[in-house]
Order: C-alpha cells, then structure tokens, then sequence
C-alpha cells in the first residue's frame, strides 16, 4: 500500500492523469509481485490503518493539497482496489489455494468503477484523472465478459428442459455485460456532460468512453444502442472538441465502428469515408485492427467505387486474401459461375462478419463486366468518312444471352436476360434502353458502361 | 425477483466446483480474443510517420493509388470470348428456332 501511494502522490503532484491510472491498474501478467504486495497479507484492519496513516495522518509529507472530499474519494476508491486486487489474484490461484470467480471479480470491480464515479459527481475530482475512468471502465467489461463466459461454461451442463418459456437465453448468457454497459453508460454521461470551461472538461473523455460503448453493445448485438450515442455526441458537437484533436488510438476506433454501423445500415459512402479514415490513421503494425477495417472496406469499394483489392493490398494478410481472391477474380473475369461458388464456399464467414449481403450485390459488377465484354468484342462500326470509329451500339439480346450462358454454366431464358438488362440500365451500370420488340439493346454512344472508359 | 438469484446462487455454486479445471477456463478466454473485436492500442497516440498511410504511400511513389484495381480485366477481351460467343450464339439461336 505503501509504495502505491507514494506512487499515488508522484502522479497527483505531476498532475499526471496517466499515471494516476497506472496506479489502478489490475494486469496481473504484467505486475503479478506488485499486486501482491499490495495486498500483502490480505488483512483489511492493516490495509485500512495503512490508508489511515497515509492519507490523513502522513499529510505533512504530503507535497500536494488533497481537499477533505478528494481524501475521502480516493481513499474509498484504494479500498475498494485493494479488495478487486483481492479477487482477481485469487482467481488467478496467486492467493495461498484462496478461491474466487470472475463474477467475483467484477462485482468487486464494479464496486471501485461506482467509486470512481463517484469521485467525479461527489468528490470534486479534477477532469486531469479521467484516465482513472478510462482504465476502470475497460477492465469492467473485460471481467464482465469473462464472467458470463464463466457461467455459460458451468451452465453448460444445466439442462434446458427445466427452463421457462420466457427465458431469455441471449439476455442470460450477458447478464454481466448488460450491467457493465450501463455502468459504462454513466461514465459516457459523466464526460458529457460537463459544463466547466473545455481546457477543465471531461469532455475529453467522450470518445474514450463511446469507444467503450461501441464494443460492448455490438457484444451484445444491439447496435440501436450505438446510433443513439452517435446521435447523442452529434446532436452536443458544438460544445465536445472535434474529434481530430484526440489520441488517434481514439480516433481510429471511434472511425472503424462508425464506419461498420454505417456499413450495416447500407450506407455505403458514409461507411467507406470513415472506414478509409481509419485505416490511413491506424499504426501501421496494428495488423489485426487493419484487416478488420479492411474486412468492411473492401466490401464497401466494391459497390462505391467498383474498385477491388490488389495483390499488394491483402499481401499482410493471408485471411483475407481467402476470402476475397476468389471473388475478385469471378468479378474480374466476369464470371458468374466462379462467383457464385466464392460466395458459396466463404458463406458462413461472410455472414458471421455480416457482409454476404453486401458481397452479394457484387454479382452486379461480374454482370456489367460481362455485358461489356459482349460490347466491346462487338466491335466497331464502319467509319464514314474519316470521323473516329464508333463502337457497334444496337445489340441483339440473343448475344447477350449467350453470354450469360457461357459465364453463368446453364441456360438462361430470354426473358430474365430482358429483366438483368433493365436492372442494369436502372442501377446506371449501364447507358441505353431496351428495344423490346426487335430483341434489341442500344446502348449508348458515349459511355455505354459508365467509369469504365467505354 | 426471487428466481434469478436463486439460480444464480447455485451457479457460482456449480463455478466453484469446476475451478480448479484450468485448461477449460484458458480455452475460453481464447475464444474471447479471437473474436472480432477491435483491439486496444498498445500505445494512445503515435506521429503520423508510424501511420498506415505514410507506411503505404511511401511504397507507393506518394499515394495509395496501388493498391487498388479497376474490377474489369481488359487483357481477358481477347478473340477466344469472341469466337466462344459466336459459338454460344449457335446455340441460342438453335433453341430459339425448335
């Protein structure tokens, strides 16, 4: 305890929010001795005369001035890690055979993030420790998810049958992580809503805790929740500092998820200029973090712009390479057959990673490369007199149907052909019009398959 | 009210038992992680140098332009798709006829 207030006291005299929050960190990997001496011989009467000593009796030597209110905020705050600490190396079996569990360790937890609230709506806490907030409310939900991990692996063995009809097993099976979302909500509202001058705001804390947020919810599958706080930040923008003046750790985390909500809403041009965002500001040896931006980037190019990963691109990344070589290459070779067996044979992940659907309107683009293909090896028309060649235009559907039939590996009725067609006509892939009773399209003269130089 | 701690109760009851089986409790945490889940940052800011996009335009002669393709292949629009559609056609033309 000793040695932590001393490090406390260092921090708070520096004024330095980071590393204040070290001294509340739980990494048992990383400091497995120092939390051990911080919990020395585990005796709560020891423990609570220490913090006596060194927060009330010990000021003398104190080199900062701790208000009677921030005293008593932190001083709970200690306890309350002390006891978390307790827990979490006796669930880790560092505790002399003492027993814990997960759902131990973060009710423990949750009792120190509470504090730490606390010491922000009670205790006067000044907006330089938020990091205190930031590193209670991410090891909040990591306890929170592995102690519902913890309990879906014991009820494993449970049987269903005894179960109500209205059991709801997703909300069960997330019972912590529901709880810890709306302690994380609290520290969210706690950094918006401040009202001091921005230079002593909390608002600085708001991305930080809206990253939190995201991933938590999308945990829990309710993305709804999400769009709320993306409307929430928008609707107070005037007041929360723009976002590129935060820690880009920051910004490429608030970018990526709204970018996928964007994404998942079908919003593809507002999903790619945010993805894109992400993926230029993000460490370049994050190489997990780039392939997920990637995993939702590469979908959106495809029906933004129509532009496909290269080679160079998906080298770092063997993953993706699997999923997404064989569909660039159906799209390139205007294949439907191949494409539609990559869409197939990747179907289970691409759902997972919920973006079949979008893949899936790739099948447009394998269909415009082949009726361009028909148009170009139609060639051209006899010039008149020395004016530039021009591309045949009227094309009977009979060429198009072959087509389809050679790519697409089974006859295809003349009708359906006439309906693609239109289709495409309307999706402005292609320029012209349908002449139905003489069984012919027209393309038109000047770029007949737009962005595609013909 | 009454239900939900009860079960709980015997749960934590059920978790005590399978403590000491440490193997189960690593593979679940392993399957936490591989989740798809954006990952924390070892580090809260870096200089742009240590960007993505300078890491990439500076193997791009100056953009990012590289490493994205157009999704047509010009190369492939040789004589072979010409005659097999000539071929194709045939048919279709032959079908259409019976």
């Amino acid at each position: 305890m000793d040695g932590l207030i001393r490090q406390f006291r260092v921090a708070y005299a520096a004024t330095n929010g980071e590393q204040l929050a070290e001294t509340l960190t739980p990494d048992v990997q990383a400091h497995s001795a120092k939390l051990r001496a911080i919990w020395g011989p585990g005796d709560l009467r020891s423990m609570t005369a220490d913090l006596n000593f060194l927060f009330h009796q010990d000021q003398a030597r104190l080199s900062i001035r701790l208000s009677k209110e921030e005293t008593s905020g932190w001083y709970a705050i200690y306890t309350a890690y002390w006891k978390a600490i307790g827990e979490i190396l006796a669930v880790k079996g560092l505790r002399n055979g003492a027993q814990s569990s997960w759902a131990k360790v973060y009710e423990a937890w949750k009792d120190l993030t509470l504090l730490t609230i606390r010491g922000y709506t009670n205790h006067d806490f000044e907006n330089w420790t938020i990091p205190c907030l930031y590193v209670t409310g991410r090891y909040l939900r990591l306890y929170a998810m592995r102690a519902d991990a913890e309990r879906v692996l014991s009820s494993d063995n449970t049987a269903i049958d005894d179960l109500k009809d209205d059991f709801d097993p997703q909300a069960e099976e997330n019972k912590c992580l529901e709880d810890c979302a709306r302690h994380l909500n609290r520290i969210f509202q706690i950094c918006a809503s401040d009202r001091a001058p921005l230079e002593e705001s909390r608002k600085w804390g708001v991305y930080y805790a809206v990253n939190l947020l995201f991933k938590t919810y999308f945990k829990l599958n309710s993305e709804p929740l999400s769009k709320n706080i993306l409307r929430a930040i928008s609707a107070g923008r005037s007041d929360i500092p723009p976002i590129d003046k935060f820690p880009k750790s920051q910004q490429v985390t608030f970018k990526y998820y709204e970018g996928v909500l964007a994404f998942l809403e079908e919003n593809y041009v507002e999903a790619e200029k945010h993805l894109e965002m992400a993926w230029l500001m993000c460490h370049k040896d994050a190489q997990r973090n780039l392939e997920l931006i990637l995993t939702y980037l590469i979908p959106c190019r495809l029906l933004t712009t129509h532009t496909l990963p290269s080679a160079q691109l998906l080298k770092p990344f063997p993953h993706l390479q699997k999923l997404f070589i064989p569909l660039a290459r159906a799209i390139k070779k205007s294949d439907l057959r191949a494409f539609d067996i990559a869409l197939r044979d990747g179907e289970d992940e691409f759902i997972k990673r919920r973006v079949y659907l979008t893949l899936e309107r790739g099948r447009d683009i394998v269909l415009r490369n082949l009726l361009r293909k028909v148009f170009i090896s139609g060639g051209f028309e006899e010039a008149k007199n020395g004016a530039a060649p021009v591309r045949r235009t009227r094309i009977p559907i009979t060429e198009f149907t072959a087509a389809m039939q050679i790519s697409g590996g089974e006859a295809i009725d003349a009708d359906e052909v006439e309906c693609l067609m239109a289709n495409m006509i309307y999706k402005n892939l292609m320029k012209g019009y349908i002449a139905h009773e003489r069984g012919t399209v027209v393309l038109s003269k000047s770029g007949a398959f737009p962005g595609t130089k013909v | 009210m009454v239900a939900p701690t009860d079960k709980s109760a015997d749960k934590s009851a059920t978790t005590k038992e399978a403590k000491p089986e440490q193997p189960t409790q690593q593979t679940s945490t392993a399957a936490l992680e591989e989740d798809d889940e954006f990952e924390d940052f070892p580090v809260e800011d870096w200089p742009a140098e240590e960007t993505e996009s300078a890491a990439q335009t500076a193997s791009g002669n100056g953009t990012t332009q590289h490493l994205w393709e157009e999704s047509w292949d010009d190369d492939d629009t040789s004589d072979d798709f010409s005659a097999q559609l000539r071929e194709e056609l045939k048919k279709v033309e032959a079908s259409k006829r019976r």
